[in-house]
């Protein structure tokens, strides 16, 4: 029972976070490799706002939850825009640079040290018994049920509502998009806001559950394999993919070696690229954009 | 704010090194300010700074000020090799010191051999070459030491255990601290103890629970880690989330104070060599002052290996004497006692052999639920470094 627990727990957080470089992908063809830096500063921000507002956590949740969003708008109006009609690795290589400035600046200002943003929220978080064979923790749970939410949001949001029609033309093919009156920059915008909205879910329930330093970035990468073995461009895949990743590495630790663990992620992503290169969901003519 | 003192300082250090080199003593600092890995060293480093201002303020040593240079590597090896060159060539220090990781030891060891300039490692990982028979210019005034660390916490948990131990073991994937977990397993088993489950947790993990369910799987009565702060907490409060209840033990980093207070976990012990502030000591009421005074933002009780380092520099410079180069500074420091005032269990002591300390001193602390605060467990045991 707990091996399937810490199972769930781990696939929640690789597609909480994958689901991020889906979004952006599937719009713009954009890999966002600063995602993981988003995702930690985001938890950072609510360490900021858990100060603000020390007696409200709910308010500071919500604060830290909505200027990641904002964040995520501001990136591309202030930057990746400037990357529209440029080649895409021109895109990407700027999704590096970013990167790069927002570690720095997550040291510079709220310093290398580890934080408890629980803590700082006034919150426990309670080991809660499931079936009476396995626990969980709050935080853990709360991860599953915000995945569980917000995939499911996002598949009314791309399915029935007029936005998410909106991204899935523009994804598909961006010039009739835009000649049948769709402003790009809109659509695009939003897909960078709901990215970095599911990136922050990710990096504030991560931080809730153990803790926060800068080494968050790295959580970001390991679950980039998670997107792509499940195809990038499909948010089925990256949940199919998490749960794949997840339990490959869990099953690692219990079974064979956890040192293994760290790697497995990549030798499941490197078997998929020889089997199936655009992952189980992708479709083969997003191969060549990658 | 405080990280960006620091590299303010480091900066104007930097700028002003060469010209106040004239008469001052110029000691050079290459360490990780910035960075991921800043978080263990900058406090220790801001400790040091915040030591060398007040000896300067007292009217410096033998009547000359110490010209601090801070430079930051990052914890990067290649920048640490262009500061230690730097601080060499350019600023031509008598003291080199290295407060950063271990992969910028060897560019940094390097430079001090080829100019004989002496290398202190001031709150980062003593080198093989500080223990007997020592590296004539390498020494270490760092709090952990391999081995010794191990004894000491094994030695404490077989005086405490009521029930036969079934230890469990947790180490980072980094080789420093596989190397001790391991070495610990196989001492355990000779002090009558059986280890159940070792886990080698790479990092960064996101979740620790998979590894935490291992050891309790294991049905471990005791768990041992001795790695990086974030594993050995971790490994802990995965743990105690599977409803574990077995007593916890682990170094006592920088962090470790705080997190005692944080965690309030009554079975969750940390063996140190540093007092805590919880000690209430003369000498944590100066640092507190001191800190206090130059606005340092980092929490106090992070400064204490800082400190002992200005301790040492200190005294090494004094009996190098005016003018001292890096030939005085050695032999100053191959043959040095330090009063640490009760930061440790004894003086400091270096020999021409010896460059970690002749003996080493370990104190255990855990939560108080009753008293609701730190209480010491064990008093200091000394361990002869031979």
């Amino acid at each position: 029972m707990q091996l399937a627990i810490n199972i769930a727990v781990l696939a929640a957080i690789y597609a909480l976070i994958a689901c991020g470089y889906v979004l952006i992908y599937r719009v713009s063809r954009v890999l966002n490799l600063a995602h993981g830096e988003l995702m930690m500063l985001s938890a950072y921000l609510l360490l900021t706002t858990a100060s603000l507002f020390s007696k409200n956590p709910l308010i500071a949740l919500t604060a830290a939850v909505f200027l990641s969003l904002c964040v995520g708008v501001l990136v591309y109006l202030f930057l990746m825009r400037r990357m529209t009609g440029e080649m895409v690795l021109a895109a990407v290589l700027t999704t590096v640079a970013l990167g790069v400035l927002l570690r720095g600046l997550v040291v510079l200002i709220w310093s290398a040290q580890q934080q408890n943003p629980a803590q700082a929220l006034g919150w426990a978080n309670y080991s809660i018994p499931v079936f009476g064979a396995g626990r969980i923790s709050a935080a853990g749970a709360a991860l599953i049920a915000v995945t569980t939410l917000i995939y499911a949001g996002l598949f009314l949001f791309l399915r029935f509502s007029r936005y998410g029609i909106r991204m899935r033309a523009a994804g598909q093919n961006p010039l009739l998009a835009a000649q049948r009156g769709i402003s790009l920059h809109v659509i695009y915008a939003l897909a960078w806001g709901l990215s970095t909205f599911t990136g922050a879910m990710a990096g504030i329930l991560i931080s809730l559950d153990s803790g926060l330093d800068s080494t968050m970035v790295l959580i970001g990468l390991k679950a980039f394999p998670a997107a792509l073995v499940g195809g990038l461009d499909s948010l089925v895949g990256a949940l199919l993919g998490a749960l794949i990743i997840a339990a490959a590495e869990v099953l690692m630790i219990y079974y064979v070696d956890a040192l293994l663990s760290d790697v497995v992620p990549f030798l499941v992503l490197i078997l998929m690229l020889i089997v199936r290169p655009w992952g189980l969901f992708g479709t083969r003519e997003e191969l060549d954009r990658v | 704010m405080l990280k960006r003192n620091l590299i303010a300082t480091a900066v104007l250090a930097g700028l002003t090194g060469a010209t106040a080199a004239q008469d001052a003593y110029n000691v050079g600092l290459t360490g990780a300010l910035t960075g991921p890995a800043a978080g263990t060293y900058a406090p220790a480093v801001d400790g040091l700074r915040i030591y060398i201002d007040k000896v300067n303020a007292a009217g410096g040593v033998n009547g000359k000020k110490i010209n601090l240079i801070l430079l930051d590597d990052s914890a990067q090896p290649a920048r640490a090799a262009a500061n230690a060159t730097r601080l060499v060539t350019d600023d031509k220090v008598v003291l080199l010191l290295n407060a950063s990781l271990s992969s910028t030891y060897a560019p940094v060891v390097g430079e001090s051999q080829k100019a004989n300039v002496p290398l202190i490692f001031a709150s980062s990982v003593c080198p093989k070459d500080v223990y007997p028979p020592a590296n004539a210019l390498q020494f270490c005034t760092t709090a952990f030491a391999a081995n010794y660390d191990s004894r000491a916490v094994l030695d404490f948990v077989k005086a405490t255990a009521k029930a036969p131990v079934k230890l469990g073991l947790a180490a980072m994937a980094i080789p420093i601290s596989r190397g001790e977990i391991d070495y610990a397993e196989e001492l355990a088993k000779t002090l009558g103890m059986t280890p159940v489950s070792k886990q080698i947790i790479p990092p960064p993990t996101p979740d620790y629970t998979p590894f935490a369910t291992l050891i309790k799987e294991a049905d471990a009565n005791w768990t041992y880690s001795w790695a990086p702060w974030v594993t050995q907490v971790r490994t802990l409060e995965g743990l105690r989330r599977l409803g574990w209840t077995g007593d916890y033990i682990a170094w006592s980093h920088l962090e470790a104070e705080n997190e005692l207070a944080r965690l309030k976990d009554g079975k969750f012990y940390v063996v140190g060599a540093n007092a805590l502030f919880q000690d209430d000591l003369p000498i944590h009421k100066e640092i507190a002052a001191a800190a206090k005074a130059a606005n340092s933002q980092y929490p106090v009780n992070q400064m204490t290996e800082g400190w002992i380092a200005g301790m040492v520099i200190e005294a090494a410079l004094k009996a190098a004497g005016w003018p001292a180069n890096a030939e005085k500074v050695t032999a100053s420091l191959s043959n040095l006692k330090v009063d640490l005032k009760g930061l440790r269990g004894g003086e400091l002591q270096w020999t021409k052999d010896n460059h970690f300390r002749t003996r080493q001193y370990y104190r255990v602390y855990r939560w108080d639920e009753a008293k609701g605060a730190i209480v010491r467990v064990r008093d200091w045991a000394a361990f002869d470094v031979k």
